[in-house]
């Protein structure tokens, strides 16, 4: 294929999704800018008090606290999960893969409200450790960080779980054998072949979870603690409970840059990685 | 090279067909509501069985004496109120919600004026503001577990809920200030016919002395319930119909809860400006009203009717799980105040809590 039949090709094939994209997120996106900027009369004044609020900027932290463990987290737990499907035969990995999107296709609501029953006070795990060691054992797990994490990561996991299969795959098993064969131990196969090239999977899970767990909204207010608190929550509070839009779209405006912030060297980065 | 050239009639066609699919979605929905017969009822939902008891109760009922549907959609909040209005798409007549709510859509300019002629003034415990009106009232209080603190052994009042000393334990609290606020100046010992306006400094203070011990500031009003279920906190603050809901056949372990102190909240009527069908609007908020049609849905429903008359018509069944209002130690929430400064207010006490 030359050059131009490349893009043509790119052009027809992305075109719906431009389009769709274009038609029905652009419009209230640009909505949202403008009610940030246009109150009672155009100024930048929402972003100024937002901005210089305690609250934000606490909030802010928290945010990106959570948002970056809980990824990190996934990312880890979800590599491991991948590299054990990527080895298992094709009809068991469809039964594991299954298994693994179990949590993903329940309500987030049940979730919390199940992990309640596991991590509290007197939950599953309390109540079992204090079987085992015969005392009263009341570990705090849960409406506190431990309680955001694990709540985050269970639902996140998937969605690192099966970018990352999906490069494993690709990978040539002629290259794994071609490592054995000259004398590469398992140790070495995994990080000169299988963590480089499974990398393009591994960086959009990444970029996926963390913009994902940047606007998190249900798991902190259930399994959070008092002070765990991240900005969706606030956008919510000036959107719904107190009708300040411009503060809600300033704030929201404030997310998506971050995302932008933290996406784009990531993307670039990655674009690199696949061109060399 | 003709190749390009086609490439852009091609995508152009795309285009155009993906347009056409998406004119309907673009395109104002047409305004079925405006028909006479029907009315659009945008209730404030908490979940539970609250709906389906006032479509059995309320709504069906309605529609048999007058020909008028109602059709209810549950929403959460005013935000769309507002949205509705600023569009100049006006979808719903009627929207039901807290005092609070009510009072702020009123600051707003959200609703139309009420015709007095619709109510029996005499008749209500809570008087009809100009545009908005309360039609029943639930209460908030504590809950604990019976089978972990028999008598004496759980705070009942709210000073005792706050006395760490007499009763140490995890707390819970909703995340809104106007539960919170009164409910900590009274345990501070404020009389409540001298609460508002609300002494803030005074009240967080209060809430100072509570605060290691609240393991959570909840939203989802389910937790207030869930939490004293699975033992993660020892006392609850909560609503006495959930409480009901909970120990009825079917629900979790029984709990407890007190009618010593409570705090009261209206739930208010209003209708929106503009709304399509205002007239059956209308005749809905003054059925409403009506003692009969109040004790019939609180029955079942089990909060306190607004109509006087409404009250002894309650079974006993019903009574034993509402407060007597006319206790001068409960004090009924003033949707006016917070109207005012719930905005301000709300982001000091959030602050407090992230402190």
């Amino acid at each position: 294929m030359n050059r131009i039949s490349i893009i043509r090709a790119q052009a027809i094939f992305m075109s719906p999704a431009v389009l769709a994209a274009t038609l029905l997120i652009l419009p209230p996106l640009l909505y949202v800018f403008y009610t940030s900027v246009y109150g009672p009369a155009l100024s930048l004044a929402a972003y100024g008090q937002v901005l210089t609020s305690k609250l934000f900027r606490q909030t802010l932290t928290t945010t990106l606290v959570v948002a970056g463990l809980s990824s990190l987290l996934s990312l880890l737990l979800g590599f491991v999960v991948a590299l054990h499907l990527a080895r298992q035969p094709a009809r068991r990995r469809a039964f594991l893969t299954v298994l693994v999107l179990l949590p993903f296709w329940t309500s987030v609501l049940v979730k919390c409200f199940a992990f309640t029953v596991i991590l509290g006070r007197e939950g599953i795990i309390n109540s079992m450790l204090s079987w085992i060691f015969g005392i009263k054992i009341q570990l705090p797990l849960v409406l506190n960080m431990v309680g955001l994490l694990v709540g985050m990561t269970n639902f996140l996991i998937p969605l690192v779980v099966l970018p990352v299969l999906a490069s494993l795959l690709a990978i040539d098993s002629a290259i794994y054998r071609a490592a054995a064969i000259m004398g590469a131990k398992p140790a070495r196969i995994f990080w000169t072949v299988t963590l480089p090239m499974s990398l393009p999977g591994l960086l959009a899970g990444l970029l996926s979870i963390f913009v994902m767990s940047l606007g998190a909204f249900i798991v902190p207010s259930l399994l959070g603690g008092p002070q765990d608190q991240m900005l969706s929550s606030l956008v919510a509070f000036y959107n719904r409970e107190v009708l300040d839009w411009q503060k809600a779209s300033a704030i929201s405006v404030v997310l998506l840059g971050m995302v932008f912030i933290f996406a784009a060297p990531l993307a670039l980065w990655r674009r690199r990685k696949l061109k060399a | 090279m003709k190749t390009p050239r086609s490439t852009v009639s091609r995508r152009f066609l795309l285009a155009g067909a993906v347009g056409v699919l998406a004119a309907p979605m673009v395109l104002k929905p047409s305004r079925s509501a405006a028909k006479s017969d029907l009315v659009t009822l945008a209730l404030q939902a908490y979940g539970g069985s609250y709906q389906a008891t006032l479509e059995k109760q309320v709504l069906k009922p309605f529609a048999q004496e007058t020909g008028i549907k109602v059709n209810l959609v549950p929403v959460p909040d005013l935000s769309k109120v507002k949205a509705q209005l600023l569009t100049g798409n006006v979808e719903w007549d009627l929207y039901e919600g807290e005092g609070a709510q009510a009072a702020f859509g009123s600051k707003q300019g959200f609703w139309e004026k009420l015709d007095p002629s619709l109510f029996d003034v005499n008749d209500m415990s809570v008087a009809p503001r100009g545009d908005s009106v309360s039609w029943e009232m639930y209460a908030g209080g504590i809950a604990w577990d019976p089978e972990k603190y028999g008598a004496g052994k759980h705070p009942a009042n709210f000073a005792e809920f706050f006395d760490l000393k007499k009763f140490p334990g995890r707390r819970v609290l909703r995340k809104a200030p106007s539960d919170v606020m009164e409910l900590a100046l009274l345990a501070d010992g404020v009389a409540p016919k001298d609460i508002y306006p609300l002494d803030l400094d005074r009240a967080f203070k209060a809430l100072d002395r509570l605060k290691p011990s609240v393991a959570s500031w909840v939203e989802a009003t389910a937790q207030t319930i869930s939490l004293l279920q699975t033992g993660e906190v020892d006392f609850s603050y909560t609503y006495p119909n959930r409480v009901k809901a909970n120990n009825e056949p079917g629900g979790g372990k029984p709990l407890a809860f007190s009618f010593e102190q409570n705090l009261l909240f209206t739930a208010d009527l209003a209708v929106l400006k503009g709304a399509p069908n205002k007239e059956g609007a209308m005749k809905l908020i003054g059925y409403c009203q009506r003692p009969e049609v109040q004790s019939r849905f609180q029955n079942e429903a089990g909060l306190i009717p607004v109509s006087k008359k409404a009250v002894p018509m309650l079974s006993a069944e019903v009574r034993k799980w509402q407060p007597d209002p006319s206790k001068p130690s409960h004090l009924v929430s003033n949707s006016s105040y917070w109207a005012d400064h719930y905005e301000a207010v709300s982001r000091r006490f959030n602050e407090w809590i992230l402190g």
